[in-house]
């Protein structure tokens, strides 16, 4: 049985339902990351996790035991906040310490215990300071060093990321993973950034409008979007129009080209409607291209984006964005300039509403 | 741009002024108690009178009474309007401000009329009832400055993520409130109780029309018999005012717990 369930779970405020019929179960020790833009109700589950909002309707368990019923004190539940939450008037030591101090635990071991958490996110020289001395990103690991100490059964983290600077943000997400690794919790996180949910999880909840969109692991949610806004919420994707040219040799027209798709296109006749999803990195450049795995296309524009260049180019009404690595004697595509772009039959995705 | 400065340092001026000449003068005519010389013997005068001494601690002690009650009253009532309740803000702001437009006298008059020996909460009925009624009416008239100091304080910390913070590392209601919200309202506790002692010192409707020793009825007396003394005792009553709000500013400006926020 999964450690942590969350069974058909709902959400109400007033009128408006903002968590519909949520399932998911998490396996002990699995990070699982919610994404999704901002209301979709990722954070609403959260805190249902929490206890600090009760579900309207579903129930909660972990390891095997309703949390419905039992207040957020009761719960064993560690949690990081995006706005670090320290307790201004606590130095980093009675910070850490607090949960500790709250169950009652033996000063003796309060002390091994803090300084153990302290040494894990590598802030045992600042035991003495307090939260207004210290920089955000030293402000969030002693945060996560807190929410630890009381050997919390589940840590939920609230877009903990989000308030800081992008480098640290970086070096962070990668500290937390690493730290959860160590440790074997397991950890909810919840973010819109698509790429700290891609790096850092086990699975991916792609939330929206309150429902679960697509569960899966970052590649499955990467590469193989069920629907629409998880195809165009995660990563950079050109949605084509396309109408179908042959059904049963699976080929679709874009444009004046005719490219086959890996996917079956299923009950479409000719000239039906679909829309099919290529992601900017997969197709390459090629003069030498032709078949149906082959795009020509009139470049609009071309940016320089340092690690990569980006070429926006019009097929048959469609602007279709590809990317090539950077090179130093890499040449930008000019405005007007024909180009063939080679893919695989598999870079293309069919796209369901 | 420079007719516009030299217009600004005179409105200054006048001010200044407005406000110390007459105190100055005070001051000068508190000292000529002694014909011919500059004495402190007005001030010895009020000192030594075992009236001011009784008036004054009275009134101290009200003071710490109001302050006390009143945060206990304030501190809660504020907290769970922002954490709970912020629906109703507007309107626990409003019952706040009225202290300020609905005048003391008109309150103490509502008191004697509902609290009067022959009421069914007969708090006149006794000394000590009476006393608890001053404190209560005090707690009134400070309501609008406390109030919104430990309001301000608790905006500065975000209530609500350090309840929820300490409320999963299983702290329980009177954990949270003493240990993490108390401490990080001081400065506004103490700013909200330093008004409050001022107020309480000088007030005089309330304790004149209650009939109780205090400090402020004692003012009046003294002022309507003697010369030089009420000149010494407003003295005083300017340096207690001004204690109390250089308290206030040291309390602000030492303050370090400053909230912990992105």
């Amino acid at each position: 049985m999964s450690f942590l369930v969350l069974d058909n779970i709902k959400k109400s405020f007033g009128q408006t339902q903002v968590v519909k019929d949520f399932n998911m179960s998490i396996e002990k020790g699995e990070f699982v990351s919610f994404l999704g833009p901002s209301g979709c109700g990722k954070t609403t589950v959260l805190r249902m996790i929490a206890g600090f909002e009760n579900p309207s309707d579903g129930t909660i368990s972990i390891n095997g035991k309703n949390q419905n019923r039992l207040k957020t004190n009761q719960r064993n539940i560690g949690m990081v906040f995006q706005a670090y939450a320290l307790f201004p008037n606590m130095n980093v030591f009675d910070n850490v310490a607090f949960g500790l101090k709250v169950a009652g635990k033996p000063k003796e071991e309060i002390e091994t215990r803090v300084k153990e958490m302290l040494a894990l996110i590598r802030l045992d020289h600042l035991a003495d300071r307090y939260p207004y001395q210290m920089s955000g990103g030293q402000q969030q690991r002693v945060a996560l060093a807190r929410a630890l100490a009381p050997k919390p059964q589940v840590l939920l983290l609230d877009e903990p990321l989000s308030a800081l600077d992008a480098k640290i943000r970086v070096s962070l997400r990668e500290e937390i993973r690493q730290i959860q690794r160590q440790l074997g919790i397991t950890t909810v996180f919840v973010t819109h950034d698509q790429e700290e949910a891609l790096s850092i999880s086990d699975r991916i909840v792609v939330m929206n409008a309150g429902r679960a969109e697509q569960i899966g692991t970052p590649s499955e949610i990467y590469n193989r979007p069920n629907t629409r806004f998880v195809a165009s919420f995660v990563g950079t994707l050109n949605i084509i129009e396309a109408t179908v040219a042959d059904p049963s040799a699976n080929t679709v027209k874009v444009g004046d080209n005719t490219v086959r798709l890996r996917e079956p296109i299923g009950a479409l006749n000719v000239d039906d409607k679909i829309s099919i999803a290529l992601r900017p990195e997969a197709g390459s450049l090629s003069e030498s291209a032709k078949g149906d795995t082959a795009i020509v296309g009139k470049v609009i524009s071309s940016h320089f984006l340092g690690s990569v260049i980006r070429t926006k180019m019009d097929v048959g009404g469609n602007q279709i964005s590809f990317d090539m690595f950077n090179a130093p004697d890499a040449v930008l595509p000019q405005p007007g300039e024909v180009l063939t772009l080679r893919f695989s039959s598999g870079d293309f995705l069919i796209v369901r509403d | 741009m420079k007719t516009q400065k030299i217009l600004a340092w005179i409105a200054i001026a006048i001010g200044v002024i407005y406000f110390f000449v007459p105190l100055i003068g005070t001051f000068e005519f508190s000292l000529r108690m002694r014909r011919g010389e500059y004495s402190t013997d007005a001030y010895q005068s009020v000192f030594s009178d075992m009236q001011f001494r009784e008036t004054f601690g009275f009134s101290m002690v009200m003071a710490l009474l109001t302050i006390i009650f009143g945060m206990l009253l304030v501190v809660p009532t504020a907290y769970w309007v922002r954490l709970r309740l912020p629906q109703i803000r507007p309107v626990i702001e409003f019952i706040t401000l009225l202290p300020l437009v609905i005048p003391a006298i008109v309150i103490v008059f509502g008191y004697l009329r509902l609290y009067n020996s022959s009421s069914w909460i007969p708090f006149t009925g006794s000394t000590s009832g009476t006393n608890a009624l001053l404190v209560l009416s005090y707690i009134t008239l400070s309501l609008p400055y406390m109030y919104r100091a430990v309001d301000t304080a608790m905006r500065a910390i975000d209530v609500r993520t350090l309840t929820e913070a300490a409320e999963i590392l299983g702290a329980k209601w009177p954990t949270i409130m003493l240990r993490c919200i108390f401490p990080n309202v001081m400065s506004g506790v103490l700013s909200g109780a330093f008004i409050t002692f001022a107020i309480v010192m000088g007030e005089f409707t309330m304790a004149a029309l209650l009939n109780r020793p205090a400090f402020g009825p004692y003012l009046q007396l003294v002022g309507a018999n003697k010369a030089y003394e009420p000149a010494a005792l407003a003295v005083i009553a300017f340096a207690i005012t001004w204690l109390s709000m250089g308290l206030l500013q040291l309390v602000s400006r030492f303050s370090k717990m400053a909230p912990s926020r992105p």
